[in-house]
């Protein structure tokens, strides 16, 4: 099992979180941890995510990354 | 004295509907929608009512696979909204592009337990590509531009919008001239098109694997175009069916778990796969680990995520097919390879013949294909039909042959053809059909009926789940469990209930003067073709295995 932290920033729209952990558990990722805020100026939320699974991550920030209202899923290889 | 009408939610949405060129639409009434259906009054958008929510979902799936244009369907709060989900899910896994509206409870009610109140924004996540929920009248009109530049942007998909029947009423002023353009949002990578045309140049035994993407793309000109100018040797997935021209020397036909032997095979010796708007799908490769063994990979798509989920690939080219695939129109020096697969395309071509009285079905509907008018669509259920039709009819473009593929949904096949009827009036729409999916969505005979859809309807009837029998006579130990449907109803009666005409046959000696006297009735027509319920889908590999080790009979 392989750990990972991603950093993802999102508009803050409706069911945002929702989306994201839904696509998390459907891919086969369990999580960890996870801690989200939104910048009430720039209506733009940023969420951590500390996720593990036996698949490559690349799979689960492809399917992140599709999301319509998703900016940018960045990974932290420092967190394996 | 007259009082002008302020517009509404409502009337916004036909206000939006008609400026994307909306004229039809499939749907059905109730509580939480009545102010949306009181809005089509004043409408120029037709409406065609269904007999269920998921036959109106099928029809708008129809409707944009036959045409090309989207898909629009209309339910109520609720059980009407859940209704929906099944095509919903359909059009997600088939990358169709559709726009749901579901009627809400109002905004003050919402969460409250409601009658006929159901989150359906939540249920949504899992079965559209995105989903709102207006809870603002001033977002409506954007929100529904959104809407359907989402459902046909990039790789197309399903959106739905949830609007409470508060908002639905309350007077609302537009404010948007233009429509809403979305930029890709996800910035592909470079195409790899050197390290493509280099491996292309270098390989002795390519394979073009053509997928449902190339007809999402409407990129069948290109297609056909890359396909002549390298002289390679194709295979298609199910949805992709149509995209090859199907006069290509060669063409090698459907691969997979009932695919053609020359496919197959071809693919399995093949030593360059070029994946063209195919995502490597369960059905079509295997046992994944040993597809395509010595093949490296070149693989087109427009969706970053297909990209080595299933199979790595050596060379990924993203983007347009428009573009990408005249870029790597190169001649190959193959020959000797397309010798090879021409000799297996001829040994192994399908074969008639058939012993005894019985109606062989393989052969119906190979008859039906080389008989019915040019440009006929033909839409199928899930089951032995569904693959025997994949097999045996011969389709010149993939709007050509609906057919539900990623999901597999029994029931699709009626609606289907009901909404490619509605885009297509002038041409001859087929739905081909098993007597187990036929009566999970039934009831749209009446919508053939109400409408007077000349849809042709050819009922394969086992009076078994064919499949599913086939699969317990082989890896079940012959333990038949709920298969056997032997007490369906007198399907001539019931069609002629919806005053549809129908014929039942049950010997070879009827089917060419039943198929002629189908093709050539004006209105609906439904033919049963009772067969033995013995028969198998042939070849077929077995779950787990790799695609040369298919069975050829039990």
């Amino acid at each position: 099992m392989n750990n990972y932290q991603l950093m993802i920033t999102a508009d803050d729209k409706q069911v945002v979180l929702e989306r994201i952990l839904q696509v998390t558990r459907y891919r086969g990722f369990l999580i960890s941890g996870m801690n989200a805020k939104v910048n009430t100026g720039t209506n733009i939320g940023t969420i951590e995510l500390l996720v593990r699974s036996e698949r490559p991550i690349e799979l689960l920030v492809d399917q992140i990354n599709k999301l319509i209202d998703i900016k940018e899923v960045k990974v932290d290889n420092s967190a394996s | 004295m007259t009082t002008e009408k302020k517009l509404t939610g409502a009337g916004l949405l036909f206000n939006v509907l008609e400026q994307h060129g909306v004229e039809h639409v499939f749907g059905y009434p109730g509580g939480a929608i009545m102010p949306i259906y009181d809005a089509l009054y004043d409408s120029k958008v037709e409406h065609f009512l269904c007999r269920h929510e998921q036959g109106a979902a099928f029809s708008a799936v129809g409707y944009a696979r036959a045409s090309g244009r989207i898909g629009v369907c209309f339910a109520t709060s609720g059980p009407g909204a859940t209704n929906l989900i099944t095509g919903l899910a359909d059009a997600l896994a088939d990358s169709i592009p559709v726009v749901a509206i579901t009627g809400q409870v109002a905004t003050a009610a919402m969460g409250s337990d409601a009658f006929q109140e159901i989150d359906i924004f939540g249920l949504s996540l899992a079965c559209t590509k995105h989903s709102f929920q207006v809870t603002d009248i001033n977002d409506l009109e954007k929100v529904l531009h959104q809407a359907f530049a989402i459902a046909l942007e990039g790789r197309q998909g399903p959106v739905l919008v949830d609007i409470p029947k508060d908002i639905q009423i309350t007077e609302v002023n537009r404010y948007l001239d233009e429509l809403v353009n979305l930029k890709n949002k996800v910035k592909l990578p470079p195409a790899n098109v050197g390290s493509a045309i280099a491996l292309l140049n270098q390989a002795k035994q390519p394979i073009l694997y053509v997928g449902g993407g190339v007809g999402m793309a409407n990129a069948i000109d290109e297609l056909r175009d890359f396909a002549k100018i390298t002289g390679l040797p194709s295979v298609s997935t199910l949805k992709g069916l149509g995209a090859i021209d199907p006069e290509d020397e060669n063409y090698l036909g459907m691969l997979g778990m009932h695919g053609t032997k020359a496919a197959n095979i071809a693919v399995q010796e093949c030593d360059l796969l070029i994946a063209v708007g195919a995502r490597f799908d369960d059905r079509v490769t295997g046992k994944l680990n040993e597809f395509a063994p010595h093949a490296k990979v070149i693989h087109f798509d427009i969706d970053t995520a297909e990209i080595n989920k299933r199979r790595i690939a050596d060379a990924s080219i993203l983007g347009d097919l428009k573009v990408n695939l005249p870029a790597l129109a190169i001649p190959l020096a193959i020959t000797p390879w397309q010798a090879v697969c021409q000799e297996m395309d001829n040994n192994f071509a399908w074969d008639y013949n058939h012993p005894g009285e019985s109606i062989f079905a393989p052969a119906v509907l190979n008859e039906i294909s080389n008989k019915m008018p040019k440009n006929s669509c033909v839409t199928t259920d899930v089951g032995q039909h569904q693959m025997w039709a994949a097999q045996h009819m011969v389709f010149d473009d993939p709007s050509n042959f609906l057919t539900s593929a990623g999901m597999g949904t029994m029931g699709f096949g009626i609606p289907a053809a009901v909404g490619a009827q509605v885009s297509r009036p002038t041409d001859c729409i087929i739905a081909v059909s098993g007597d187990g999916s036929f009566m999970m969505n039934v009831q749209e005979l009446s919508t053939i009926k109400r409408f007077q859809l000349p849809v042709k309807i050819v009922l394969i009837d086992n009076a078994k789940l064919g499949m599913v029998r086939q699969w317990q006579d082989l890896f079940f130990n012959g333990r038949l469990s709920e298969t056997d449907l032997a007490d369906n109803p007198d399907f001539i009666m019931l069609a002629n209930a919806f005053d549809i005409k129908a014929k039942m046959i049950t010997k070879k000696s009827q089917v060419s003067a039943a198929i002629e006297e189908m093709l050539e009735h004006d209105g609906p027509y439904l033919l049963q073709v009772k067969i033995d319920a013995q028969e198998n889908v042939w070849p077929l590999v077995p779950p787990n295995t790799a695609n040369d080790k298919m069975m050829e009979s039990s």
